[in-house]
């Protein structure tokens, strides 16, 4: 698949965050398009206003205020569509029990946002590697 | 009894007796079937700031607070009609009121006597103004214990998260700065940048420090069987590669007991003082460490780790063991001053203690004494 057309959401709370995770992916070699929300909520409203090219995948912060990562798993795990997007939490927790919860709401991947930017871009690296390009994601319609 | 000759007449005993309840330490209160004072002590005159002369008559409802009394003249009729030996409101908070109106808690035990004449009810009464004091100020310190542990595992959760957020943040841009303008800066801009990045690294290995600390202590100790010598031998094998470049040379002088422990807290305190020994050497010299143990007594084991490094001046051997305490500047020895607070805490948790010896130029010991078994906590 090319990146180019991809589409990553990054929901985050954090500006300086969405900006660091932003170059990090551009430095990484990122080629396709940003999404940014600030919320759960703001997550599933775009993701409903855009069933036609739903993104390849998300990037997802569980501390969020309004409505938190669990709570947008939760809702989205139960959406026939949109259940099938890989979900990588990138959060600033390494709780088990934050990491157990993750993988009970069916995510793909569970990322602790790593200490500097350095690690940030070589984890941006290994996420386009692998799921922009080496498995294959379910057909955006 | 009867046969042992009595030490004088009938009139000496009576004067014995009245001698011995003239000096109790308790204030006694006797009362007639009605309620009215009839006979008081010395300590009782001094409890309730009566003299002898008005004391006698008043009845016993005069020594109780105004709001009681109503009550208190139930009580005292359903004694009366049901007489026994026995402690005054069992559970409840006595109080007592004196001449001047003022109150004081107390604790009265009353024995009821018959007499051919009536029956009299003996009041034994102790001020427990001192105790109830002690108690509640044991209390308040259990609660405030309780409280500030709590305040440490916040302060925990705080440190782990909201702590290295903004951290990341310097680390991260800083980074960022270097990559992006290091051209638009000269080289004075550089070193300042250099140093605030060194800087937040430091803070940052503080704060995990500092996390360490604070989870050793809220720790609940999950104690088991535990070799100190295989607990060694796995300190010393992840310390191999800075054993290596060192040239480190460690003696084991004795082979080491088993105890009851927390494993992973004993493999932390030995990696502590193993990696002092190897860190804080003489320059020039290769680190040379002794690690021992004796026997002071059936139940407990002392041991000690003894190395021949740069040593300290006498008296910082409390000092160091408290958190963030250095001798040494980081540029001499990089740390951040909490490897010896952690072995202090884990060996109290333990219900130990830890020592240290030093000579400047000779060496350092570290002394751990530790019981080998450890008391069963209480079911909760
Ligand atoms: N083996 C030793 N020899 C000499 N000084 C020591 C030794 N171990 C500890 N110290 C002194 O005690 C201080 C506190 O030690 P520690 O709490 O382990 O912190 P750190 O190793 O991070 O400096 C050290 O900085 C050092 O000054
Ligand atoms: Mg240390």
């Amino acid at each position: 698949m090319s990146p180019a057309n991809t589409i990553l959401i990054l929901a985050d709370d954090d500006p300086d965050d969405r900006l660091l995770t932003r170059e990090a992916f551009e430095e990484a070699g990122y080629q396709g398009t940003f999404q940014f929300v600030e919320d759960g909520r703001q997550l599933l409203e775009y993701l409903d206003h855009s069933r036609k090219s739903l993104p390849g995948i998300i990037l997802l912060d569980l501390n969020m205020p309004r409505m938190s990562g669990y709570e947008a798993l939760s809702e989205l795990k139960a959406d026939q569509a949109l259940r099938r997007i890989p979900i990588i939490v990138l959060t600033t927790s390494s709780a088990d029990e934050d990491v157990l919860r993750s993988y009970d709401l069916g995510v793909n991947s569970f990322i602790t946002k790593p200490a500097s930017f350095q690690e940030l871009t070589e984890v941006a690296k290994r996420v386009i590697d692998y799921w922009l390009e080496t498995v294959k994601l379910p057909p955006q319609h | 009894m009867a046969s042992a000759s009595p030490p004088g007449s009938l009139t000496d005993h009576d004067e014995v007796f009245r001698l011995v309840f003239e000096a109790a330490p308790n204030g006694i209160v006797v009362i007639d079937a009605q309620g009215t004072i009839v006979l008081v002590n010395r300590q009782a005159e001094k409890m309730f700031g009566y003299e002898r002369q008005e004391f006698i008559g008043l009845r016993i409802e005069d020594l109780v607070p105004k709001r009681l009394r109503q009550a208190h003249v139930q009580h005292r009729k359903g004694f009366s009609e049901n007489p026994s030996q026995r402690v005054m409101g069992m559970g409840r908070d006595l109080h007592a009121r004196r001449r001047d109106g003022s109150e004081f808690p107390v604790e009265i035990g009353l024995t009821p006597v018959k007499f051919p004449s009536g029956m009299l009810v003996v009041s034994s009464i102790v001020d427990t103004t001192e105790r109830t004091r002690t108690e509640n100020e044991l209390r308040r310190y259990a609660a405030e214990l309780e409280r500030s542990n709590a305040d440490l595992r916040n302060f925990a959760h705080v440190a782990s998260h909201d702590l290295r957020e903004p951290l990341r943040k310097i680390t991260a841009f800083g980074e960022r700065l270097r990559k992006h303008c290091a051209g638009s800066l000269d080289e004075r801009g550089c070193d300042y940048l250099q140093r605030m990045t060194d800087a937040s690294h430091r803070m940052q290995g503080l704060i995990e420090d500092l996390l360490a600390f604070s989870r050793v202590s809220m720790h609940r100790l999950p104690v088991q069987d535990v070799d100190l010598d295989k607990v060694l031998d796995t300190v010393l094998e992840d310390l191999e590669i800075r054993i290596g470049e060192t040239g480190a040379v460690i003696e084991r002088a004795t082979p080491l007991p088993t105890l009851q422990a927390d494993r992973s807290q004993m493999g932390q305190l030995f990696q502590n003082l193993v990696s002092n020994a190897l860190k804080f050497h003489q320059p020039g010299q290769p680190p040379r460490l002794i690690v021992s143990a004796a026997c002071p007594s059936p139940r407990r084991v002392r041991l000690e780790f003894q190395d021949h490094g740069i040593g300290f001046e006498p008296q910082y051997a409390e000092r160091i063991f408290g958190i963030f305490q250095r001798l040494h500047g980081r540029q001499e020895y990089e740390g951040t001053g909490v490897g010896l607070a952690i072995c202090r805490k884990i060996a109290e948790l333990h219900h130990g203690s830890i020592t240290a010896l030093g000579k400047p130029g000779t060496g350092a010991t570290f002394v751990l004494e530790l019981p080998l078994h450890q008391p069963t906590p209480p079911a909760s």
